[in-house]
């Protein structure tokens, strides 16, 4: 109980004293995990809105498809990505694997599923007048896609947070990808499963508090988020 | 003359129900017409067809002579304002709105605030110009739905039901917009309402729709049953009809084709005469309406003279009398 104690402390005086290796992982993981969130936005919110405007085979197969991959294994995306990017793998040349791009590139494919999906909801779940409308003004396809954005941007935005959460929070991926580099792909996760298991708890405790920050701060957005849709 | 919209074959179903069955229908260009029906009429569904804001399932539908493929080019699209029966504003200010509307039709950027004020000015709504569209009353809301719908200067207004869940005085408001739009050159107006009498006074034609066909006639004296021959069951009384196929459904009788009379008549070709008690006397443009219940109600339209002639009082009995031919049976 001591020394569960004492790690506690310990780990609140890393946190307090901003120590730099502390400070390293966490910009590293924020950097990694928001690259990856906007990369994916910018794809999945376009594609969610395309799909929830316009009827068309194979759209519910889609959606099933969508839901699938919203429950995909972190692990599994590192295996598949780090087939690609290995020195034999077909992409070997790039020099990806071990790199933030590599770990970019994994969690951006993981929250893409997430953020199309929520999208998909935000826009069939804005009021039912709103596409009409915006027809008989006359919109044309990429203004009416903006117009529903706008509209919707709020339940999209939250779409994007959830998204975001789970790049931050996934471990898998950013282990298989990144190697736990210190100063170059150490993220907030790995540095917690792998500097624990080499007895450097405090450490591995005083990420795990901001990890936890991060999710409240993340949470609180989105309960604002939610009060503004309404 | 060109008519603004020419309809054929026009079939809409919705979970195996015919909503709309129209094998041929003509409306007219620079003038208004109203669309009359009940509640499920169809209304809805042919404007939101007249809008292209919805497809049929089949047939086809031409806008001023040219048949309109999948979508519509954005210089037809310029031609049409709608307005539905529950309009919906976007985010922002009325004056938002509107620019919006400009902007999403291609309209040149220079014209923008001419247009703008004079639209809020035709319409009344400059008092509530930079007010939120989300705050607005039910009135200001549909006046400021149709300036959205006609700011960009179109040659078409659609509106459905404009006048529902209105008060009196915003009823009035709008009859006047909607006149001035109308009276503008070569403007056509095309609007749904379940009030025949308002149609009546504010439009050109009329237009009946009855459980999504289009019919001739009058909505009122409207019932539905079974053809049985040369009989109609509405359920509570059977009339004799003329020749009709089985598969007919309703029926109407024009209000002027009914006799009332004290006892029935004993005409031999008036062979509809039903007893009934006279529940309502109205006056309605220098005529005399009334309401009789025969287990079914008839309306009937008579002359102040015969009112005064038969010496009617609510409550008496009378009888309603008219030939099998008044029947339109559709």
């Amino acid at each position: 109980m001591e020394y569960f104690a004492d790690s506690f402390a310990a780990a609140f005086a890393l946190i307090v004293k901003f120590d730099p290796e502390i400070i390293r992982i966490v910009v590293t993981s924020v950097y990694i995990s928001l690259s990856a969130s906007v990369i994916a936005a910018l794809l999945a919110i376009p594609a969610g809105v395309t799909m929830a405007l316009n009827r068309f085979n194979g759209k519910t197969t889609i959606q099933h498809l969508l839901n699938t991959l919203m429950a995909m294994p972190t692990v599994v995306i590192g295996l598949l990505l780090y087939g690609l990017f290995s020195r034999a793998g077909p992409l070997g040349e790039w020099g990806l694997l071990y790199t933030p791009t590599a770990i970019i590139i994994a969690q951006a494919i993981l929250i893409f599923p997430i953020m199309m999906n929520l999208t998909v909801t935000a826009v069939n779940a804005a009021d039912p007048r709103l596409i009409p409308t915006l027809k008989s003004l006359g919109a044309r396809p990429l203004p009416m896609m903006l117009q529903v954005i706008r509209t919707t941007r709020f339940a999209i935005l939250a779409g994007v947070i959830t998204g975001f959460g789970r790049a931050i929070g996934e471990v898998g991926a950013a282990m298989m990808l990144g190697g736990n580099i210190e100063g170059f792909t150490r993220t907030m996760t790995t540095a917690i499963a792998l500097e624990t298991s080499k007895g450097e708890f405090e450490l591995g405790l005083a990420l795990g508090m901001v990890l936890l920050l991060i999710a409240f701060m993340l949470n609180f957005l989105l309960s604002i988020l939610n009060k503004a849709k309404s | 003359m060109t008519p603004a919209y020419q309809l054929n074959d026009i079939k809409v179903a919705f979970e195996g129900r015919d909503v709309l069955n129209i094998p041929s229908l003509s409306l007219c260009l620079h003038q208004s017409t109203a669309l009359l029906g009940e509640n499920g009429a169809g209304k809805s569904t042919l404007m939101n067809l007249l809008a292209f804001v919805q497809q049929p399932c089949q047939g086809q539908i031409a806008l001023l002579k040219q048949t309109v493929a999948a979508r519509l080019s954005s210089e037809q699209r310029r031609r049409i304002g709608y307005v539905t029966q529950q309009p919906y504003m976007l985010q922002g200010s009325v004056r938002d709105n509107l620019n919006l509307a400009l902007r999403l039709q291609q309209i040149p950027r220079p014209q923008h605030h001419a247009l703008i004020e004079k639209t809020l000015s035709l319409l009344n709504l400059l008092p509530q110009a930079d007010q939120d569209a989300a705050t607005l009353s039910g009135g200001e809301l549909k006046r400021a739905a149709i300036a959205r719908a006609i700011v960009y200067e179109p040659d078409i207004l659609l509106l459905d039901e404009p006048f529902s869940h209105l008060d009196q005085r915003h009823i009035r408001q709008l009859e006047t917009s909607i006149s001035q739009f109308a009276a503008q050159d070569g403007k056509t107006v095309i609007f749904s309402t379940h009030d025949r009498l308002q149609a009546m006074a504010i439009a050109d034609n009329s237009i009946n729709l009855v459980n999504g066909r289009v019919t001739s006639a009058p909505l009122l004296n409207l019932y539905h049953g079974q053809t049985q021959q040369q009989l109609f069951n509405t359920g509570k009384l059977l009339i004799h009809i003329g020749e009709a196929d089985d598969g007919a459904r309703h029926i109407a009788i024009d209000p002027r084709q009914i006799i009332v009379s004290e006892q029935p008549l004993q005409h031999t070709s008036v062979l509809n005469s039903f007893a009934g008690r006279l529940t309502q006397i109205a006056e309605e443009a220098g005529h005399i309406r009334l309401l009789i219940d025969c287990g079914e109600p008839f309306y009937a339209v008579i002359t102040p003279t015969s009112l005064q002639n038969l010496a009617l009082q609510l409550g008496d009995t009378v009888w309603v009398n008219f030939k099998a031919s008044a029947v339109s049976v559709f």
